[in-house]
């Protein structure tokens, strides 16, 4: 493949204009990765927008070196920024500018050094820099470049292939850097929208020009487990947003710094990036007026923009609606434990009622959590015998069509979520799911309460006791000792896999042993550990 | 003259079918590294699964280019005045691009007429063989594509996955991403939906899932035709074959490889079952 050893000013131009096209094929799907509560709602239209900006600069620039491209880009972002991520964005000009000063072109070290300083530069204009945001992607890719760099390749595509990759690993990694992402199962939409670009830029290098009018980039899609959102923090919970604020603002000797300090209580997402006779400030605040009276003594405010994020997020919720996949049925669960209810979540649950043996939810409990759910239609899993009742009493609460799938113990709950239909309709679905619970045996082990006599057994208090399907018909003097009694129980010749949910009180060693006991004696078994936190019950272990 | 009919590679519709029916099929492309091979051409199926598991780095690929498309219009053209070219997807792939811009530039030497499967593997192989039989009572152009679009609707894929990490990793996931990131190991079973990949359901063991296709399938009850496919697995598929034979004759049963550049996305130890649904009476 040919090599490229250094690009003049032109070229640069040339190659971010094809890379704000390659950007702007994609900036719906971006503006669809947008995560609620973070109520930016359009990143990919803001960061399309400010790109354009930059781009109509360059174009102008009279100086066609690469740094006076650059510095020109620099300053159409900067007038044209939107939102948080064209500012961050803007930013990132900034420090391509400063890097490439005083360059006529420019070679792959400086290349690799510009960008350096384009992180730098990003994170110093945030007051509150986030990880898991397109922060930590640029700096990702800056990071492959000067690695690339200094492992003695002066080949700029080469080095700009590193900084893509990395940008899309880091992209990727964002779910697990920033909680809000992975409960929605996205990735970041700013980080999205900076590896794109840098993808675009490659692309035009490697004179990919035919294929780039035909394609469209992909949104980077994460391998990560998401959780269910748990209804309190995420609908439930009513946060003012207030206002989006953002504007330009034009004077003389202004200093971003002191602005920065003297608004940093004013508001949240507080951005303030510029030079002493521009400066472009975005914050949310609930009193956009006294940010703008503020300002005014400043200077001149210029494209001023101040917008209700409450209706932006009631935008967002519609817009969540039609992104839901092929179904418009819900399903929630009834479970206790982080781990289940994550276990819950990854399979496709829209939300999780905290719950389970000892501590039964109410009707009103599960009600609340059906009324904030997107879909008209609700299937519950109570996961206990004991919760039936209250489940079956939802329906005659609420407008939304509800459905319980009588499943009483967890490993039921999980093999009912997964027998879903993405296809069937709602009824069907419910049937489906019905009839796959026989397919699932459940072992549940705990301890006595008290010292008892039941089916037989003799039962000291804070006794190891097991329960098969409910019933219980096992005690020992160790969880190893019932567990055995209740497999023997069992022809497991004829199952297929066995999931092992350990409890908040299970011993690591002991739950160890019980994996390993299980795989030896039945090797034909997939046996899977899964971490459920469930409280009291050392385990529940689901035979299929 | 009788209409001839083009397709590609990712009908998965063998080099022995293709001769029998008296088709084209056009290869995509595949590549490992700096090395790109013709689909089913220069790569066997074996071949591929072999590098698929073992290369550090995943293949990628690459429709056929416009060119590709014109040597074969050309050289049909030379024996009839009207090509029906039936192709993938085009939410997986360009291959519809290429064989539209081939046409523009064949202007008008032949009838050509593009038709978008929305389908893909013997989902799309179907719909061509049931196109081929039809013209063999002497359809024109505009009747033979109106048969390959209203087949479409009664093609059925559905496709048992180990894994989706390569639909995943390909940008292919269409609306099946909400599968994604189950902390259990689940098998999800797949259809294609308004051409692109859609979740029907998951399940837990190859066993299960072979039960979940065989019920699918016996809820069809006027069948005109259907296809097996592996990717690594031939025992598993041909067992399918007998337990479906139940249900509809099993020599009448085609029996294909997912061809290397479908099996980019959907990974070794993959099945892909096609029914075509026979038309209402």
């Amino acid at each position: 493949m040919s090599q490229i050893k250094s690009v003049a000013g032109q070229d640069l131009r040339d190659m971010f204009s094809a890379a704000t096209s390659w950007l702007e094929k994609s900036s719906a799907d971006i503006d669809a990765l947008n995560v609620f509560p973070v109520p930016d709602g359009d990143t990919g239209t803001n960061m399309m927008l400010t790109m354009r900006s930059t781009m109509e600069e360059a174009y102008r620039a009279p100086d066609h070196s690469a740094a006076g491209i650059a510095h020109a880009m620099a300053r159409g972002a900067l007038m044209g920024a939107r939102g948080n991520s064209g500012v961050i964005l803007s930013q990132i000009w900034r420090g391509l500018a400063q890097g490439l000063e005083e360059k006529e072109t420019f070679t792959a070290a400086d290349l690799a050094a510009a960008f350096q300083q384009s992180a730098q530069i990003a994170y110093k204009g945030v007051s509150n820099p986030v990880e898991g945001t397109m922060l930590t992607v640029m700096k990702d890719a800056a990071k492959a470049a000067q690695s690339e760099v200094d492992a003695d390749n002066e080949d700029i595509i080469a080095v700009l292939e590193a900084t893509v990759n990395a940008a899309a690993e880091s992209v990727a990694n964002t779910p697990m850097l920033l909680k809000v992402l992975k409960d929605a199962g996205v990735v970041d939409a700013g980080g999205q929208g900076v590896y794109t670009i840098l993808e675009g830029a490659l692309r035009f290098l490697r004179g990919e020009t035919e294929l780039m009018r035909l394609r469209k980039p992909q949104i980077i899609v994460s391998e990560l487990p998401h959780s269910a959102s748990m209804p309190q923090s995420a609908v439930v919970d009513e946060v003012p947003y207030g206002y989006c604020t953002e504007f330009l603002l034009k004077g003389e000797e202004l200093e971003p710094e002191v602005i920065k300090k003297r608004l940093l209580k004013k508001g949240e997402s507080l951005i303030v990036v510029g030079d002493d006779t521009a400066v472009r400030i975005h914050i949310h605040t609930l009193t956009p007026g006294n940010i703008l009276q503020l300002a005014a003594k400043l200077g001149t405010m210029h494209q001023v923009s101040i917008r209700n994020m409450d209706e932006q997020h009631q935008d967002f919720l519609e817009m969540q609606k039609e992104r839901m996949p092929t179904t418009d049925t819900a399903v929630i669960a009834v479970a206790a434990g982080d781990g289940l209810a994550d276990v819950f979540g990854s399979l496709g649950a829209a939300a999780v009622v905290p719950g389970g043996q000892t501590m039964n939810p109410s009707t009103k409990d599960i009600l609340q959590v059906v009324e904030s759910t997107l879909s008209d239609k609700v299937i519950i899993l109570p996961n206990n015998k004991n919760i039936i009742a209250a489940a079956n009493q939802v329906q005659s609460l609420t407008q939304k069509k509800i459905a319980v799938v009588p499943t009483k113990t967890i490993p039921q709950g999980v093999v009912a979520l997964l027998s879903f239909d993405y296809e069937a309709e709602f009824n069907t679905n419910a049937e489906i799911m019905e009839k796959a619970l026989p397919s699932v045996k459940t072992i549940e082990i705990t301890r006595s309460v008290r010292a008892t006599k039941i089916n037989g057994l003799k039962i000291k208090r804070k006794q190891p006791i097991g329960l098969l399907d409910g019933e219980l018909i096992a005690v020992g003097d160790t969880n190893l000792d019932v567990l055995n009694q209740l497999l023997s129980r069992l022809d497991l010749e004829k199952a297929e896999v066995v999931t092992l949910y350990f409890g908040e009180d299970a011993e690591a060693e002991e739950t160890e042993q019980i994996n390993d006991g299980i795989m030896e004696k039945y090797p034909h078994l997939q046996v899977e550990l899964i971490r459920g936190g469930q409280p009291h019950y050392s385990y529940i272990i689901s035979i299929e | 003259m009788a209409v001839k009919i083009v397709t590609d590679t990712l009908s998965d519709i063998t080099s022995d079918l293709a001769e029998e029916l008296g088709i084209t099929v056009v290869p995509l492309y595949v590549r490992f590294g700096e090395t790109i091979y013709k689909d089913r051409v220069e790569i066997t199926s074996e071949e591929f699964y072999r590098k698929l598991v073992s290369e550090a780095n995943l293949p990628s690929t690459t429709q056929p280019t416009p060119n590709d498309f014109l040597q074969v219009y050309e050289a049909l053209a030379k024996e009839t005045d009207e090509i029906l070219v039936i192709v993938v997807s085009g939410k997986l792939s360009g291959t519809y691009q290429s064989a539209t811009q081939a046409k523009e530039l064949m202007k008008g030497k032949c009838r050509i007429e593009v038709v978008d499967s929305l389908s893909v593997a013997m989902g799309m192989g179907l719909i061509v063989v049931s196109v081929v039989n039809a013209v063999k009572g002497g359809e024109n152009l505009d009747e033979a594509a109106d048969l390959a679009r209203g087949a479409i609707a009664r093609s059925h894929l559905v496709a048992y996955f180990d894994t989706l990490k390569y639909l995943a990793k390909g940008g292919r996931i269409g609306k099946a991403s909400g599968l994604l990131g189950s902390l259990l190991s689940v098998k999800p079973i797949l259809t294609i939906r308004d051409g692109e990949m859609a979740p029907l359901t998951r399940v837990r063991s190859l066993s299960a899932g072979l039960d979940y296709i065989y019920n699918y399938v016996a809820g069809f009850s006027n069948i005109e035709g259907m296809a097996v496919e592996h990717a690594t697995t031939p025992d598993d598929a041909d067992q399918l074959v007998e337990r479906l034979g139940k249900i509809y004759p099993k020599e009448r049963i085609y029996r294909s490889v997912i061809s290397p550049v479908v099996g980019t996305y959907s990974g070794p130890n993959a099945l892909a079952i096609t029914i075509l649904e026979g038309k209402k009476k």
